[in-house]
């Protein structure tokens, strides 16, 4: 068979422990033939890809209570192994104190692929070109992991091996990211280059962390990212740095020297020479920026989420361990009605939308549209638990107990004014796309009632369309905004 | 008036809602499931295949092959594929059937219970192959004594060559003060429409076997279809729900006659559950051809004071495993490769090459944003080496009413393009310096000032409307009206599709006017081969014009009727263009199109000449639309196409190697997302009415495409001195070159 007719893993059991010593324990009793999920953004991808054929099993930590959480205590950040990207770079203290970290999290994907992933799922992953490996990498995190035998931590230098290789243990699970947040006298960027400016993968990336005695140089972290089986330091160029002030002439060579450090590779994305090149004008940048104090000067004001909640309806209650084979039943509310339905534990919450969600009255739902099944455009976006997901990439049975919303539930009696606005808008041409761009639309003006240009633009950036070149869809959700601000209709 | 108004597309309300049911939103409840197994083979022969293991598979009902094909062959303008690669004959056809020319030849059919079985039986079929020398592109086509389609007689894997012979090539060159040279490479672009393939299909009640799906020309997947199963058309439906974009993807056939054949052959064993499929994206990026990669090598001569004397050029497309529409593309890139202007002498050679990679077809412009790239890159050149304004050359050159054409024959009568370059000028404000601001290509850091560049570049075209080379043109339209003293209702069959651009919106629009009532009293019936005459195909920008035609003959025809009391009065009307010709094959000379469209595209652009990133600020495109049925309808169409352009010259970059796509997902085929593009796109709307078009509308969709591309790379040369004659413009590719030239 061709590479792209194969088929993926074929999951037979979802597990949902309560706790984490369930999860432990049906882990250790799985063993390889298990994984663990909490976003799933990048094991789904992994399960249809035949990455790993072997497992048969998920184990949802998702419900486990206490995980999902942002705390600092002594200056030390702890990042539960449930906080995803957009809580992260949504995080004040993660934006005071952890900028890189930030801005690492806000390029990655989109919107709704932020909603899900995790910054533990993206550790665990292990791609040299993870963006929030290198933040947390100069950020000198430490992780915990926790198993039947016992818990121990690794330093975040230690942790990888090779590419999507690391040091966590069949039966480890990740429960704490901790570093310690940047002082006064410390300053951090990331920088990314990728393909395109959002949903793309990085090219190279680079987070510099500067510990500054006025103008001289006290301490260097840089970690660069897609240039070598595991995210890397620049010795040299860091121990360059120390001691020095930022002039033009420091800064050139420093970029210089660190561009001399890793040997990369030819891949699709970019020549091993391009990659070299673009490493030197990554970290000349970034110090030029943290030089001139101007590494927060591109922060979004208000990065739109495309979610207005936080967390599930049930999270922190206590629930009991959960398991769902394809014959047991997944219940959810879709659309303001209880629906109940199988084969929850081997589709994604997309297919399980389309084919079986539909109950026998209401018709099936298939508003929700297939476009690419990797979670890169948008066509499937719905709402789960008040967040714009893409459904492609979420796990049906994760949507047990859940409130789910589709473009069939988007009008109420008469069309939801983001609707009316694309089609006075002439925003519909083919209309493939259209279901996921009015839930994405109506979610961000839900969030923000009043979006700049950017924020418009940055709200819709995880939605792919090949027909109207975006200008009459950005037109439709201005309009939409005015008559909802305005008083308007709903 | 309806015709001008720019009146909301009656199709979106159910887009809005989820309502709409495109193909795989088709789901019959008794529906089998059928998989459409790939070889993926590039080049190889087929010695033995075994279905016993896969038909074993229990809740597999059937496995269709090659051996169950009547005629077993495809093609839309010459039959060179077969419909499936197996053993066991080719039915009535002569193409050899047992080699596989490409990695997605399809070999087997197989219907079964469930999703899950079907492929679990896909997985069990034994093929034993040969391999062959797989030849992976142009130049190893070109080099190999390996033939892939030796069946056809021809000595070499180039199969089609059109010439043109005009005026006197050596006298040009004698005239010619300047010489401009170029070797100018086009690269794969995939179409990208959002919905990937899918099909219903079943034995209708009247016994006609039918097939839903998503296509551009119904009428056309019928004849194909009817062909390999050796039926009469009417025993073949074809029926299209909402269609999820084409952009020229969907004229050949995917799904259509597998799907066909599977239907009717179990509906001759008493199997009568409908049979439904869905490819993913990856099976589409890898399952249907692209827009053709290509090299031209072209050398202009022109005298000091800007005329053109004489052109030569020699072009080549890679077809890829099988014709398609390769030898109309390349007729086409023929047509544009000396670019819109009046060029008195002229020797031009267009060769298509067979190569074992994904076939080269349909895509908006088809074949004139290959040609057009490297026309107007010399017209730039040209401007740049006599330091003259490249717009005033183009104004200069470029054909007017009455100009003879590069086939030797006056250009047809409506010659627009010198008041398109004039509306494109005063739109930019072209003669003023760049506007382009300065950018960041990295979301975190502020522009680095001092390595921004900026420029701005201009570029033109034209295009044809309509089939062209003596095709048989034609389109049918009928009109029914009802009522009793005053006619109230209004029902028009149209076989047309509507692939997006809302052709449903602009024929109800265009039947309103034709009878003279409100349009929300014309109600459509739109897409299936059972109600409907043959409109042609959703291509070449000729649908607007062609069906405006023919439903001014359905409306007159209806109105006679009427006023001889008929009710309901009943018009039906064939319209027939002015015939074309087939280029001569020594010469060229013909009349090889009824009518044009023209366009004109002038960019901003800025340059990060550290990273090689560019940035679009500003696009105006001045198009010629004769007279716009549907404003709004007629800014997505320029909105869509620019964009769609900027995806082929910078962000997207399909990799094709050893006869295999390397990258078949949104996620490695980089199309532009919405921050991406540019910030502004100007749309002119020019109207200047085409004598022979309705209501004086030309066809406009593939147009703002195609000067796109050498509008951007004129930009850069105004920017950085650097010429770049190969594109996609990827940030390394545009790095590598400005530090070879030194502007780095």
């Amino acid at each position: 068979m061709h590479e792209v007719q194969q088929r993926g893993a074929a999951i037979v059991r979802y597990e949902t422990p309560g706790s984490l010593e369930s999860a432990m324990r049906l882990l250790a009793e799985a063993g390889p033939r298990a994984r663990l999920v909490a976003g799933g953004t990048d094991l789904l991808l992994e399960l249809q890809r035949g990455v790993r054929p072997d497992v048969d099993t998920l184990i949802d930590i998702t419900r486990i209570p206490g995980l999902g959480d942002i705390t600092e205590s002594d200056s030390v950040i702890n990042l539960g192994p449930l906080v995803t990207h957009n809580q992260a770079l949504a995080s004040d203290l993660i934006v005071d104190r952890a900028l890189p970290l930030a801005q690492s999290a806000w390029e990655v994907g989109s919107p709704q692929l932020r909603n899900r992933a995790t910054i533990a799922g993206n550790l665990v992953t292990a791609s040299p070109a993870n963006d929030t490996i290198s933040a947390l990498h100069a950020l000198q995190a430490v992780v915990t992991v926790v198993s039947v035998r016992g818990e121990r931590t690794i330093p975040l230098v230690d942790l990888y091996h090779g590419v999507r290789r690391s040091a966590i243990e069949a039966d480890e699970i990740l429960t704490a990211i901790t570093f310690r947040g940047l002082e006064d006298r410390e300053r951090g960027i990331f920088v990314k280059l990728g393909l395109r400016r959002a949903q793309a993968i990085s090219v190279v990336h680079v987070s510099i962390v500067l510990g500054f005695d006025g103008a001289l140089v006290a301490t260097a972290r840089i970690a660069l990212g897609s240039v070598a089986p595991t995210i890397i330091d620049a010795p040299a160029a860091t121990d360059y740095l120390v001691g020095r002030t930022l002039s033009d002439d420091v800064i050139t060579e420093a970029g210089r020297i660190a561009a001399g450090e890793p040997t990369p590779i030819d891949d699709l994305r970019a020549t091993a020479r391009y990659r070299t090149d673009l490493i030197e004008v990554l970290v000349q940048r970034g110090l030029r920026a943290l030089r001139d104090r101007t590494e927060r000067s591109r922060w979004p004001v208000r990065p739109p989420l495309l979610t207005t909640v936080h967390g599930r309806p049930d999270a922190g209650a206590a629930v009991g361990d959960l398991t769902h084979s394809d014959t047991d039943l997944i219940h959810a509310t879709i659309n303001g009605k209880a629906i109940s339905a199988p084969n929850g534990a081997s589709k994604t919450l997309l297919d399980w939308l389309r084919d079986d969600a539909d109950g026998a009255s209401s018709g099936s739902l298939t508003g929700t549209k297939e476009g690419c099944a990797e979670g890169e455009c948008g066509a499937c976006t719905v709402y789960l638990d008040g967040a714009a997901v893409m459904s492609c990439l979420v796990p049906a049975a994760q949507a047990h107990g859940s409130v789910v919303t589709t473009v069939e539930g988007l009008a109420n009696g008469s069309l939801h004014p983001i609707q009316d606005a694309f089609v006075d808008q002439g925003a519909v041409q083919c209309g493939f796309c259209i279901p996921g761009f009015l839930m994405s639309g109506a979610k961000l003006l839900e969030e923000i009632p009043n979006p700049t240009p950017d924020q418009t633009r940055q709200g819709m950036a995880g939605n792919l369309c090949r027909c109207t070149g975006y200008y009459k869809i950005i037109a439709a959700v201005d309009q939409a905004a005015a008559v909802l601000t305005d008083g308007g209709v709903r | 008036m309806t015709v001008g108004a720019a009146r909301l597309r009656v199709d979106a309300p159910g887009k809005v809602t989820g309502a709409t049911h495109y193909p795989s939103d088709l789901k019959p409840t008794d529906a089998l499931a059928a998989k459409v197994v790939f070889s993926d083979k590039p080049h190889a022969r087929m010695l033995a295949m075994d279905l016993s293991e896969a038909e074993a598979v229990p809740g597999v009902v059937a496995i269709f092959t090659a051996a169950d094909v009547p005629v077993n062959e495809y093609g839309l303008t010459m039959f060179d594929q077969p419909a499936m690669v197996g053993v066991g004959g080719t039915g009535r056809s002569d193409v050899p059937s047992d080699v596989s020319r490409w990695e997605a030849d399809q070999v087997a059919i197989v219907v079964a219970e469930t999703e899950a079985v079907a492929h679990d039986a896909a997985e069990r079929i034994a093929i034993e192959w040969e391999d062959l020398p797989v030849l992976a592109d142009i130049d190893a086509a070109l080099d190999s004594s390996t033939l892939i389609h030796p069946e056809n007689g021809q000595e070499s894997n180039v199969y089609t060559h059109l010439k043109i012979r005009k005026g006197d090539v050596a006298a040009g060159w004698e005239a010619a003060d300047v010489v401009i040279e170029g070797t100018y490479r086009v690269p794969h672009q995939e179409h990208a429409y959002l919905q990937p393939e899918a099909a219903v299909s079943y034995v209708d009640e009247e016994g006609r076997v039918t097939v839903e799906i998503a296509g551009q020309w119904a009428h056309e997947d019928q004849e194909q279809i009817a062909h390999a199963l050796d039926l009469p058309s009417d025993q073949v439906r074809v029926i299209y729900p909402a269609i999820g974009g084409a952009f020229g993807g969907r004229e050949d056939m995917s799904l259509q006659i597998v799907m066909a054949l599977a239907s009717w052959k179990l509906h001759a064993r008493g199997e009568h559950r409908p049979l439904r499929t869905v490819w993913s994206r990856e099976e589409s990026i890898v399952g249907h051809h692209k827009r053709h990669r290509g090299v031209i090598h072209t050398r202009w001569g022109a005298t000091k004071d800007g005329k053109i004397m004489v052109v030569e050029a020699d072009g080549y497309l890679d077809a890829g495993a099988y014709n398609y529409t390769t030898n109309k593309v390349l007729g086409n890139m023929h047509l544009c490769v000396g670019g819109p202007y009046e060029i008195p002498n002229a020797r031009i050679d267009s060769r298509a090459v067979y190569t074992n990679t994904v076939p080269g077809g349909a895509f908006r412009g088809f074949g004139a944003p290959q040609g057009g790239f490297a026309a107007e890159s010399q017209m730039n050149k040209l401007a740049a080496t006599l330091d003259v304004d490249p717009l005033e050359l183009r104004l200069l050159n470029c054909v007017k009413e009455g100009s003879i054409g590069i086939t030797q024959t006056m250009m047809p009568e409506g010659v627009s393009l010198p008041t398109v370059l004039e509306r494109c000028r005063e739109e930019a404000g072209w003669g003023e310096p760049s506007q382009a601001p300065p950018f960041t290509p990295f979301q975190s850091v502020p522009p680095a000032e001092s390595a921004i560049r900026s420029g701005r570049g201009v570029a033109c075209s034209y295009k044809n409307v309509g089939f062209s080379f003596g095709f048989p043109e034609k389109c049918e339209a009928k009109i029914e009206l009802d009522g009793r003293d005053d006619i109230e209702s209004v029902k028009l069959f149209y076989a047309g599709a509507d692939v997006g651009q809302g052709g449903h919106t602009a024929w109800s629009q265009m039947a309103a006017e034709a009878v003279g009532v409100d349009p929300d009293r014309v109600e459509g019936v739109f897409s299936d081969t059972a109600s409907s005459g043959d409109s042609g195909s959703a291509s070449a920008s000729r649908l607007t014009w062609m069906s405006g035609n023919a439903i001014l003959g359905a409306a007159e025809e209806a109105q006679k009727a009427w006023l001889d009391g008929d009710r309901p009065a009943i018009g039906q009307f064939r319209f027939v263009p002015p015939p074309t010709d087939p280029l001569d094959p020594d010469t060229g000379y013909a009349v090889p199109n009824f009518a044009y469209g023209y366009v004109a595209e002038a960019v901003d652009v800025a340059v990060d000449i550290e990273t090689g990133h560019i940035q679009v600020s500003d696009v105006v495109c001045a198009v010629d639309v004769g007279r716009a049925i549907n404003p709004n309808l007629v800014e997505g169409q320029i909105e869509g196409a620019v964009v769609q352009a900027y995806g082929y010259v910078v962000t997207e970059n399909l990799r094709v190697e050893e006869g295999r796509i390397l990258n078949p997902r949104f996620s490695t085929y980089l199309i532009p997302g919405i921050l991406d593009i540019p910030d502004r796109v100007h749309n002119v709307v020019v109207e200047v009415p085409d004598p022979r078009g309705p209501w004086g509308a030309r066809g406009m969709a593939e147009m703002p495409l195609i000067p796109l591309a050498p509008a951007i790379v004129g930009a850069l040369h105004d920017a950085t001195g650097v010429w770049f004659d190969e594109f996609p413009l990827t940030p390394g590719r545009v790095l590598a070159k400005l530090r070879e030239a030194g502007a780095s």
